[in-house]
């Protein structure tokens, strides 16, 4: 896929923090803010919500293949990682 | 599997008739389903209903019974959507669940599309104490608070769809307080309960018996750790706790298990930041958590790479495992300002 891609994952992914999360202003965060701790703040409740939603939206287990779970460094990265699996 | 709770049909089933046919006048509880369901709950069994009436039907099932029900799902859509959106609400698998209905149709519905949970006829269900799907093997303090903590659990979760900040002022506005402290032998029934009943954050994905909890309490080369959680909706007690071997170099945390209704509440957070600090300061320069990996205990890797971990798969690969460790030079993590007590001050 191309970055394209990756860029409409990110939008989708962004939408799915802020319902996870229930804050608003991760609708604007950027592609390079940390999705743990300060940044996006994503703790073990609310990252589970992400990677069930990620796996139904785009089908892509990122927890049976990532066994570090690298891929949720930053948004970017995650969107990256799906848009590169998902078909 | 251990059931954690009970979602009952009430027409014929924990009603001895149907609610609408005589609404000026229910009818009134089924005695045994009633007597099966106190003696439940008195080993820390959840209930909750799901029924095809009006929400009226759930109050009055509360007051007829005077159960506390954990959810309550009164509808006309499919019995299989009830149960599954109960066990999503709880925080707990479809296969600790039990559905019990007099209709032999919703029975099938729900077996075939939550095969995990246990379906049952109010015939069956009149047995079922001396099951052992429904005989956990402690019932501890917190067990016996359960129905309690869920009802406490509700209102914090209200409180927290309306509060506009971040989740760590939510946990402040909370008041919460987390207390991290040696385990005792008088601990060791409810540490025993949590090895058995966490899926989710449990690093071993197996129990651990009561006789090698309470020797490894007194053990000079280990550190057994309780974590006890309270704010001011209430007092969940005992949510979790961990078993450390304290090497030289390394300490590795054999067991690291956290009951998944404190989940979303800072405390697994706090028991990684307690376990590095402490760690380095007993001269360790690595912080090991061997972790089986599976499907379930998600959870439990999130909070391991949120706070700082590094997994070397290990184990066979049908039995696949992993060991996530952190070094322990630089500047101790921070330990979050809800964290109470002793721990906070060392």
């Amino acid at each position: 896929m191309n970055g394209g891609a990756a860029s409409d994952v990110a939008g989708e992914l962004r939408q799915v923090l802020v319902e996870a999360t229930g804050r608003e202003d991760l609708a604007a965060m950027s592609e390079a803010t940390p999705l743990f701790g300060g940044g996006a703040g994503l703790d073990s409740l609310t990252g589970t919500l992400l990677l069930r939603e990620v796996h139904r939206r785009f089908g892509v287990d990122v927890a049976a293949e990532d066994l570090n779970l690298d891929s949720l460094a930053t948004i970017g990265t995650l969107a990256a990682y799906i848009a590169e699996r998902a078909r | 599997m251990i059931v954690k709770c009970v979602i009952w049909d009430l027409d014929n089933t924990l009603l001895s008739g149907v609610y609408l046919e005589s609404a000026e006048q229910p009818p009134p509880p089924d005695p045994a389903m009633l007597a099966v369901a106190a003696e439940l709950r008195d080993r820390g069994i959840l209930h909750a209903i799901a029924s095809r009436n009006p929400p009226e039907a759930a109050q009055y099932a509360r007051q007829a019974t005077g159960l506390e029900f954990a959810a309550a799902e009164c509808g006309w859509d499919r019995k299989s959507d009830a149960v599954q959106r109960i066990a999503a609400d709880l925080g707990i698998a479809p296969d600790a669940v039990a559905f019990v209905d007099d209709d032999l149709y919703e029975r099938a519905e729900v077996s075939f599309r939550v095969p995990e949970a246990l379906v049952l006829s109010p015939e069956d269900m009149a047995d079922a104490p001396g099951w052992a799907e429904f005989s956990p093997p402690t019932v501890t303090a917190e067990a016996r608070r359960r129905a309690a903590m869920y009802a406490e659990r509700r209102l914090r979760q209200q409180e927290a769809q309306a509060f506009a900040g971040s989740r760590d002022e939510f946990l402040r506005y909370c008041r919460t307080e987390v207390t991290i402290a040696g385990a005792t032998p008088a601990d060791v029934p409810r540490l025993h309960e949590l090895s058995v009943r966490t899926h989710q954050f449990n690093s071993a994905g197996r129990a651990m018996a009561e006789p090698d909890l309470r020797s490894l309490t007194g053990s000079p080369a280990h550190q057994v750790t309780t974590v006890r959680l309270a704010d001011r909706f209430g007092d969940d007690g005992m949510v979790g706790g961990c078993v450390v071997a304290t090497g030289e170099r390394t300490w590795t945390v054999t067991l690291l298990m956290m009951s998944c209704r404190a989940m979303g509440r800072g405390v697994i957070e706090a028991l990684l930041a307690w376990l590095a600090r402490s760690a380095a300061q007993g001269g360790a320069t690595v912080l090991a958590v061997p972790c089986v990996v599976s499907a379930r205990n998600v959870p439990l890797r999130l909070a391991l790479a949120g706070a700082g971990f590094r997994a070397a798969e290990s184990g066979p690969p049908d039995r696949p495992a992993a060991v996530f460790s952190r070094l322990l030079s630089g500047p101790p993590p921070e330990l979050p300002d809800w964290v109470a007590g002793e721990a906070a001050r060392r």
